[in-house]
């Protein structure tokens, strides 16, 4: 058995072209796979993005909020009976809501999504936002974040090369101070983040008596779970209150949910998957049968059929290497183009990569198994 | 009907007696040997003739372990072939050296290559041993200055002296050729031959070779020829 893995690569190389065309064929299913499944992951954690910044222990939301990019407001007042609880140590509303942004270069209007949280301890992980605590308490004052969408024009550079820009937003100028990094997802496009007040500046029509979301910091040591029970009460039926780990969860079972990002990607990585299949399976088909009569004359002069298979899987496992490395490089070359096109961040875990290298050996192997079966069945008698 | 084999010398490497042979089943039976009875001693060099259609080389591959027996007494290398399990088909096989019409050498190994496969079958030859022995068998057919030549640059006769010194490899016990001149011109086709015999000679392995080939007949020690699925004479 020892000659196996040279007999296995002396036919594979032999000839060239058809290797490169195997190993080609690889690459392209792990680069898809890759892809399709880095995308599918980077949808889901860019939407549930805003959510994993949340550093309450506990958060209020309307029973009908579904998710919080489009929340139903609750009655702020039920907010004011929480810090009766002992465990609690701050209890603070905060708004969200679409507004109109009017590029200041082409004057069109593009929706953008608001945040209204107090700047001076937003209980958001809100990059930069304190420095600029002071001047976000006067009027008209906002962030911008500087992974916005380049729809709204140059922004961000012109706030952190030139200065502070005047925009219209909602009809109202409004003077962006400077950026904060946060990120964008599949279903806003941009964000700004501003104090209350100059959140219900924008929205005149709203009552300052509703908030979106409320959030709450518990006195440390204390387990969220067992306060958000005994805080259920205080809230009745106007509310809901749930732990930050549940408002993540929940979040990306409604994304999830309501955008088929598991078909589609899915979908896609399937395509990849079928298509090193059909490659790998097909070169190699076509080297068993142009090696029909060889092989069965190794198998008249008392080789098994273990041996054949042993040369075919590792024919197989050497193309599943061959391909997968450059299908590597490819989609963290993809991974980054994507990131600049679309400006939303899309990584390389461990996990993936282990979970599609595992996928192309199985993929190539399957190939391997099926392609051999004719050289099962080959007769050694046929020889003569 | 089943005979145990009662004559005849014990050191016989092959020994057969009233094989039947058939292809198909119930109507489309077709009855290809009758009979069939004959012995190789050691080191004899036995040639097989006989029109297309006689089952020559149905014999061949009986006495092979190619195929199933299922009527008569075949014993191949002091093994009964009678119901014998595949696996055990595949070890006499081992045991045995086989030329055939193609050289059948993989085309992506070298010469070389291609005689040290065999060696595979035999793990307990170390592999210092396994090259030497690889380059003087090539030595000994006459290619000691293509051993690193790939077949599709070897011409017929060459590629056939290639598939001689892999048959040989081995060691085995027992060659079997099967019309290994066809596809080679007369000259080459008498010097595989004659190879064949002075290998054979030097091992005291014993030969049974298939031919058509009236140009190679003097290098047997007897000629078996076959009719219609039988035996005919026995020179």
């Amino acid at each position: 058995m020892r000659s196996i893995l040279r007999v296995a690569w002396r036919q594979l190389s032999y000839h060239k072209m058809k290797l490169a065309v195997a190993a080609a064929g690889v690459v392209v299913a792990v680069m898809l796979m890759l892809v399709q499944l880095g995308i599918r992951q980077g949808a889901i954690d860019n939407s549930v993005a805003v959510a994993r910044r949340i550093t309450a222990d506990l958060v209020v939301v309307s029973p009908r909020t579904k998710t919080i990019f489009q929340s139903s407001a609750f009655p702020r007042r039920l907010l004011f009976r929480i810090p009766g609880h002992p465990a609690i140590d701050r209890v603070q509303a905060a708004y969200m809501s679409q507004a109109k942004f009017r590029s200041p270069w082409d004057h069109q209007e593009f929706p953008i999504s608001v945040y209204g949280v107090d700047p001076r301890d937003p209980m958001m992980d809100l990059p930069g936002l304190l420095a600029h605590a002071n001047e976000l308490e006067l009027a008209d004052r906002t962030l911008f974040d500087r992974r916005s969408r380049k729809t709204y024009g140059p922004v961000a550079k012109h706030v952190e090369e030139v200065g502070p820009l005047m925009a219209e937003i909602n009809y109202r100028k409004v003077k962006i101070v400077a950026t904060v990094n946060v990120g964008i997802s599949i279903s806003t496009d941009g964000n700004l983040y501003m104090s209350p007040a100059n959140f219900h500046r924008l929205f005149p029509a709203r009552d300052p008596g509703n908030a979106d979301l409320g959030l709450i910091r518990l006195k440390p040591g204390l387990d969220p779970e067992l306060v958000r029970k005994e805080l259920e009460p205080y809230v009745g039926n106007e509310a809901r209150i749930v732990t930050r780990q549940r408002l993540v969860a929940d979040e990306e079972a409604y994304l999830r949910d309501t955008a088929p990002l598991d078909f589609i990607f899915g979908m896609g990585a399937a395509v990849g998957f079928f298509i090193g299949f059909v490659v790998v399976y097909q070169i190699l088909y076509t080297e068993v049968t142009n090696h029909l009569p060889q092989f069965a004359t190794l198998k008249a002069m008392g080789f098994s059929d273990r041996y054949l298979l042993g040369v075919v899987l590792s024919q197989s496992f050497m193309l599943a290497f061959l391909g997968f490395f450059p299908g590597f490089v490819f989609a963290l070359g993809i991974y980054k183009i994507s990131t600049k096109a679309i400006q939303m961040e899309f990584d390389m875990t461990l996990e993936r990569a282990v979970a599609v290298f595992l996928l192309t050996v199985f993929m190539c192997g399957l190939s391997g198994i099926i392609a051999i079966r004719k050289a099962w069945t080959a007769d050694p008698a046929d020889v003569f | 009907m089943q005979t145990s084999i009662q004559s005849g010398d014990s050191n016989s490497v092959v020994r057969a007696k009233d094989i039947q042979f058939a292809f198909g089943e119930g109507e489309l039976r077709k009855q290809i040997l009758f009979d069939v009875s004959f012995q190789i001693e050691a080191g004899e060099i036995v040639l097989l003739t006989g029109p297309s259609g006689s089952g020559k080389t149905t014999l061949l591959t009986l006495i092979g372990a190619l195929r199933q027996i299922r009527e008569g007494e075949l014993s191949v290398l002091s093994r009964s072939l009678h119901q014998a399990t595949a696996t055990e088909l595949m070890l006499v096989r081992r045991q045995i050296g086989f030329i055939f019409q193609q050289h059948n050498l993989l085309p992506f190994l070298t010469a070389r290559a291609n005689v040290e496969l065999m060696f595979d079958l035999h793990p307990e030859i170390p592999k210092a041993e396994v090259r030497r022995r690889a380059s003087d068998l090539l030595e000994s057919v006459g290619l000691g200055d293509r051993l690193d030549y790939h077949p599709d640059r070897l011409s017929g006769g060459q590629k056939q002296r290639v598939a001689v010194a892999r048959a040989l490899a081995a060691e085995p016990k027992l060659l079997l050729a099967d019309e290994p001149t066809a596809a080679l011109d007369s000259q080459s086709g008498r010097d595989v031959v004659e190879l064949l015999r002075n290998l054979a000679r030097t091992r005291g392995c014993p030969i049974l070779m298939v031919t058509h080939d009236s140009r190679v007949l003097d290098v047997a020690d007897r000629i078996l020829h076959m009719e219609d699925g039988r035996i005919q004479s026995g020179v």
